[in-house]
């Protein structure tokens, strides 16, 4: 194929997986510039193995287990890149900023109050809780589509989604957030 | 009564989580990432070889460019200096920069300040001239990508500070904007 048709399939292929990766990429980094450097990355990556991606039957899955793959990779480099002199939260469009305020009826002030502090508990788990939290209970993942994307048994996600419930109850419960 | 109060305490957490927002993706960065994503892909085909040396540095860049030195943890270590890189950017147009840092030995804790030119954007984080991050260097090279934006043609001197255990360098790179 021409670099052209290469192009055109590759864009066939991916393209309707897009908002599908671009949650995953945000569930697994929490942020926006980390999320949008690794949906890049996999976008990369998956051009460079168009031979392969043209032969697998469901690319959205295969793509999803590069992308968590590329994630882990990432940390073992970086040790996850962490700013500390921006608060995330503070940027725009970034983060919980981009939450409806105040007058939103989706959002009133009290809900926002809350999902704010779900934020901060979720920053105080482990990266492997937090992933496995996130994908079933907030991206509504089953446990076996779980199981293929991290490569771990059943018996582990449960284990982990019960641990990262557990902590969280223990953390919202003690501010005050749930009662 | 407890089983109940711990009941209506996950059902309140479940709610929360499944409310639990992102934000949308920028108009556009789909098209721009998949127009990256081909082009780069298209010239690692042509540059097999470059790619192979480079290796890692190669990962995340839709253009190439290296800020090289070596980081030592040793008390002596200070900035040696060398002629200031250069690249020429196009205005409004991303350019992902590499920054790579040889380190003599594992190093925890290490803090990269960037300073940006006015008119130099880090993509992500807009109005932002100075961003630090905290990271560790792994024993040999270690890259870090950066995609820049031009939005002013004036240019300027980007500076990288890697600070760790009250030693520090300071790494420059000129931006030229076309």
């Amino acid at each position: 194929m021409s670099t052209a048709e290469n192009s055109q399939t590759f864009e066939r292929l991916v393209r309707p997986q897009f908002d599908r990766l671009y949650r995953l990429a945000w569930r697994l980094t929490g942020s926006k510039a980390e999320a949008e450097d690794l949906f890049q990355e996999l976008l990369i990556k998956a051009f460079g193995k168009l031979d392969d991606l043209v032969r697998i039957e469901e690319p959205g899955s295969w793509l999803c287990r590069v992308m968590y793959n590329l994630f882990i990779d990432e940390q073992r480099r970086f040790k996850r890149r962490r700013m500390h002199t921006v608060e995330e939260s503070q940027l725009p469009g970034d983060g919980l900023a981009g939450l409806p305020g105040p007058g939103n009826p989706d959002y009133d002030n009290e809900r926002l109050e809350k999902i704010r502090r779900l934020d901060r508990a979720l920053a105080q788990l482990s990266d492997e809780h937090r992933i496995v939290v996130l994908l079933h209970d907030t991206e509504g993942y089953k446990m076996s589509e779980i199981q293929d994307l991290i490569g771990v048994p059943v018996g582990t996600v449960k284990s982990r989604l019960s641990r990262a419930r557990a902590r969280l109850r223990e953390i919202l419960t003690a501010d005050g957030t749930v009662s | 009564m407890q089983k109940d109060e711990m009941t209506q305490q996950d059902q309140e957490i479940r709610d929360l989580l499944r409310d639990y927002p992102m934000p949308h993706a920028d108009a556009g960065f789909y098209d721009q990432a998949l127009a990256r994503a081909t082009h780069e892909g298209s010239r690692r085909q042509r540059n097999r070889w470059l790619a192979a040396g480079f290796g890692a540095a190669m990962a995340a860049g839709l253009a190439l460019w290296m800020i090289g030195a070596t980081f030592f943890a040793g008390p002596d270590m200070r900035e040696v200096d060398t002629a200031i890189p250069g690249i020429t950017m196009a205005l409004e147009e991303p350019r992902t920069v590499n920054l790579v840092f040889s380190s003599a030995i594992r190093l925890d804790t290490a803090t990269l300040t960037v300073s940006l030119p006015a008119g130099v954007e880090l993509a992500g984080f807009p109005g932002q001239s100075e961003i630090s991050w905290e990271t560790s260097l792994d024993e040999g090279k270690n890259v870090l990508p950066l995609t820049l934006i031009a939005l002013t043609p004036v240019g300027g001197e980007l500076l990288a500070h890697l600070e760790h255990d009250h030693r520090d360098r300071t790494f420059r790179l000129r931006l030229n904007i076309s």
